[in-house]
């Protein structure tokens, strides 16, 4: 009896609730609209780490760089710069089209004044950083790996590869600030830190694609090229001294 | 009220002696004698942090340990080793342990209340992760892992050190963000001061003594600086510099002293700046002739008024802008001295950066000083202008053997070298040059007044007028940063906030401006010429800016 008395009420209550939509459309349109919409659905994926993906844009939580479309859905787009990604071999790393690099004035941490394309990136092999001298969260990492980089490069250091650190606060970074902030990661020759005036330094940063408004908010990217075939890429410069060393020797080796 | 000009100049006349007076003083002040200082018994800390915690916090803002063991931090995935002052704990976790996020890093808020949260945290990146204990801490701490056994971000260093100095480190770590400056609580600051005590310059001490207690009893009088009263603490010099400094060194452990404004640091400044940038405290406005501002920067002093080397780069200025396109060059004659060292570098520098010709330097031994054989090999060098860093009679002395010669160059003068100097031969009228950190031109009608009511209600001393004012703008200088700083202040915030001040006025004393890499706020000096006939100091430029 009791068993009939449940069923009964199981079935009054299918009859009752059953037809109620539960959440989206029932009808065969609504059904059609639903299946177009997924297929038009998005998905982002952050530049260098391509494990990374979400369904709406946003920060890499890794790096911090803005997310992208990605490229299966459409052009891909990265947010503040118009770059499209061309596939290299290393893992984690994306590419940047060939840059224009601006022959801004700076000065170097001995105060000396240089053009930064024709001195210190023309016909070179470069990996350029982005640091300032009274940054103390992520500028002490991305030096200390710099240093390791360098040492692990040995002979061609200065010889076909130069690395350059540019400073993102010119103002408060002098060249006398520069060369003891230097001296205190033991950078050996060869490695270069860049000042200048605070416009030349923004028009050189906003040209490589790194320009952001608060310096805190400055990108731990290291801009690796090989500037005589016009080869260049990108690389997370917290990542181990050993992938940023593949990096530049993959760059160097291109032809 | 108009005072006559010629009263003005009489002013202005006694105000240049004065601080004239003032600046020999301080050139002396080594060799100054004083008797050994009492130690002040210590009081005991009401508030503040256990000598344990105090280690720790050594740890966690500086990487460094108070008995001297290594730390090594391991950064990376590649464990890249650096110096654990290189990366030390508050650079990235902030000075309250907030976290201060860059560049895509976001470090962790480490306050013991939030690691210590009873229910499982999820962080950004999405890892999860229970409570922190203590032993957890540790693990994170030497091996970069969470309580849950995952990695930590990479930016996240790896630790090593004693096992004392981790103990100390996460005893600290259980107090990070609650705990205060020293001589700092919610209703007083502690202000402390540097003051000879015994000796010649001894009524400088109690000048300093009387100007400051004066204006700060006046602040507490309108209600103190954010409700908070102003305690003056005052610490007396030493025999030597290295006693003085212990003496400071004490007192500002014991007496929990927030900052130092218009102490007296001549004679000590080497020792006293290390010792402040050692301990983290700020200091305001010392009194000086030689300002500590070789590379690296001392972050801690702010220095009001231009030393002897500024002074002197004044004065090549000065020379160079008044001889336009004349190449002959500087004559520099100096006592052989440290202080003198540094002077005669900045003049070939400055020199250089004018283009003012050649510079030749002729040091003598002050206690062997000949003016007639010195005026003789000078004179033969035919130069035309000199510039004299020795003591104001020496240079009479100079001048005059060099009148018997028939040769009278241009003589340019610190301030502190201008003592007697009317005394000098009519030959050089209006040849002779000093240069004055500040002037009574600077007294605005405000400050004077200000300066003159406080001086009538406190009976301040009518003597050392310069040190006074000296003192008493330091102390403005401190209670606009202060003010600005806000309620919730400490050493970190005012060091910034001093950093801000752009062409502040004291009204007792040149404007001035500070930044991240200037710590002179008047940085430059008055060129003072003297009119031998009637006996008066006439201007001869306004201000000469030193860059």
């Amino acid at each position: 009896m009791k068993v009939k008395l449940i069923l009964t009420l199981a079935l009054a209550a299918l009859v009752v609730f059953g037809p109620v939509p539960c959440g989206g459309n029932q009808s065969a349109a609504g059904q059609a609209q639903r299946k177009t919409q997924r297929r038009k659905s998005v998905r982002y994926e952050c530049p260098m780490h391509p494990e990374v993906t979400s369904r709406r844009a946003g920060k890499c939580p890794k790096c911090g760089m803005a997310l992208r479309l990605a490229k299966n859905d459409g052009p891909a787009q990265t947010a503040g710069t118009a770059e499209r990604a061309t596939g290299t071999a290393t893992e984690g790393a994306g590419a940047a089209s060939s840059l224009r690099i601006p022959d801004a004035v700076v000065y170097n941490q001995n105060g000396r004044r240089l053009n930064f394309y024709t001195d210190l990136v023309k016909g070179k092999v470069v990996a350029i950083n982005f640091i300032f001298t009274t940054c103390t969260t992520i500028c002490p990492p991305l030096t200390a790996t710099f240093r390791r980089v360098q040492s692990e490069l040995g002979e061609h250091m200065g010889r076909d590869i130069e690395l350059i650190s540019v400073s993102v606060d010119p103002v408060t970074d002098t060249p006398a600030r520069l060369f003891d902030f230097a001296e205190k990661f033991k950078a050996g020759p060869g490695w270069t830190f860049v000042t200048g005036d605070q416009s030349e330094i923004d028009s050189l940063l906003r040209a490589l694609g790194v320009a952001v408004a608060d310096k805190n908010d400055h990108t731990p990217t290291v801009l690796v090229g090989n500037d005589a075939t016009g080869y260049w890429t990108r690389a997370y410069g917290l990542a181990s001294p050993a992938t940023l060393v593949k990096v530049i020797t993959e760059a160097s080796d291109h032809k | 009220m108009s005072l006559s000009p010629t009263s003005k100049l009489r002013a202005a006349a006694i105000c240049l002696t004065l601080t004239a007076g003032l600046l020999t003083a301080l050139q002396n002040a080594r060799s100054a004698a004083a008797r050994a200082f009492l130690a002040q018994e210590a009081t005991a800390a009401t508030t503040g942090l256990t000598p344990q915690e105090k280690r720790g916090k050594q740890i966690y803002v500086r990487g460094t340990t108070e008995a001297g063991r290594e730390i090594l931090a391991y950064v990376g995935d590649a464990l890249i080793e650096v110096p654990g002052s290189t990366l030390p704990c508050a650079s990235c976790h902030g000075l309250d342990g907030q976290g201060k996020p860059e560049g895509g890093v976001v470090p962790s808020n480490v306050a013991w209340e939030t690691l210590t949260k009873p229910y499982e945290v999820t962080q950004a990146s999405g890892r999860k992760r229970p409570p922190y204990t203590e032993r957890a801490l540790e693990l994170a701490i030497t091996r970069g892992l969470d309580p849950a056994g995952s990695k930590l971000h990479p930016a996240m260093p790896r630790y090593q050190m004693a096992r004392e100095d981790m103990a100390d480190l996460v005893a600290y770590l259980k107090r990070v963000g609650q705990d205060r400056d020293p001589g700092l609580t919610e209703k007083s600051i502690t202000v402390g001061t540097i003051v000879p005590a015994k000796g010649e310059l001894a009524g400088v001490g109690q000048a300093i003594r009387a100007a400051l207690t004066a204006f700060f009893d006046e602040v507490n009088g309108r209600g103190g600086i954010y409700n908070r009263r102003v305690e003056l603490k005052f610490i007396e010099t030493a025999d030597t510099p290295a006693a003085t400094a212990a003496n400071l060194k004490r007192s500002l452990q014991d007496e929990q002293v927030f900052v130092l404004a218009g102490a007296f640091t001549a004679g000590a400044d080497r020792e006293i700046a290390a010792l402040a940038g050692e301990l983290g405290v700020p200091v305001i406005g010392p009194l000086t002739l030689s300002p500590q501002t070789g590379r690296p920067l001392n972050r801690h002093v702010f220095y009001l008024l231009s030393g002897l080397e500024e002074q002197a780069r004044a004065l090549v200025n000065y020379a160079s802008q008044k001889s336009q396109g004349d190449k002959s060059g500087v004559l520099v004659v100096y006592p052989e001295s440290e202080l003198s060292a540094g002077a005669v570098a900045a003049v070939k520098d400055q020199c250089q950066k004018n283009n003012c010709g050649p510079v030749e330097t002729h040091g003598y031994q002050r206690a062997q000083f000949d003016a007639q054989g010195l005026a003789g090999k000078l004179g033969k060098t035919g130069k035309q202008v000199v510039l004299f860093l020795g003591a104001g009679d020496e240079a009479v002395a100079l001048m005059r053997e060099a009148d018997k010669l028939n040769w009278s160059p241009a003589v340019y003068l610190t301030g502190a070298g201008g003592g007697g100097v009317m005394e000098a031969p009519p030959s050089f009228n209006r040849k002779i040059y000093l240069a004055f950190p500040t002037s009574p031109a600077d007294q605005t009608a405000d400050g004077a007044r200000e300066f003159r009511a406080l001086a009538a209600k406190y009976n301040l001393p009518r003597t050392h007028l310069a040190t006074q004012l000296s003192a008493q703008g330091a102390a403005k200088i401190l209670v606009e940063a202060l003010k600005r700083a806000g309620k919730d202040v400490s050493r970190e915030k005012l060091i910034e906030t001093l950093e801000g001040l752009s062409d502040f006025q004291t009204g007792l004393t040149p404007a001035v401006t500070y930044g991240p890499n200037r710590r002179i706020g008047a940085l430059g000096a008055y060129v003072v010429t003297i009119d031998l006939e009637k006996k008066e100091f006439v201007s001869a430029s306004g201000w000469v800016n030193v860059n």
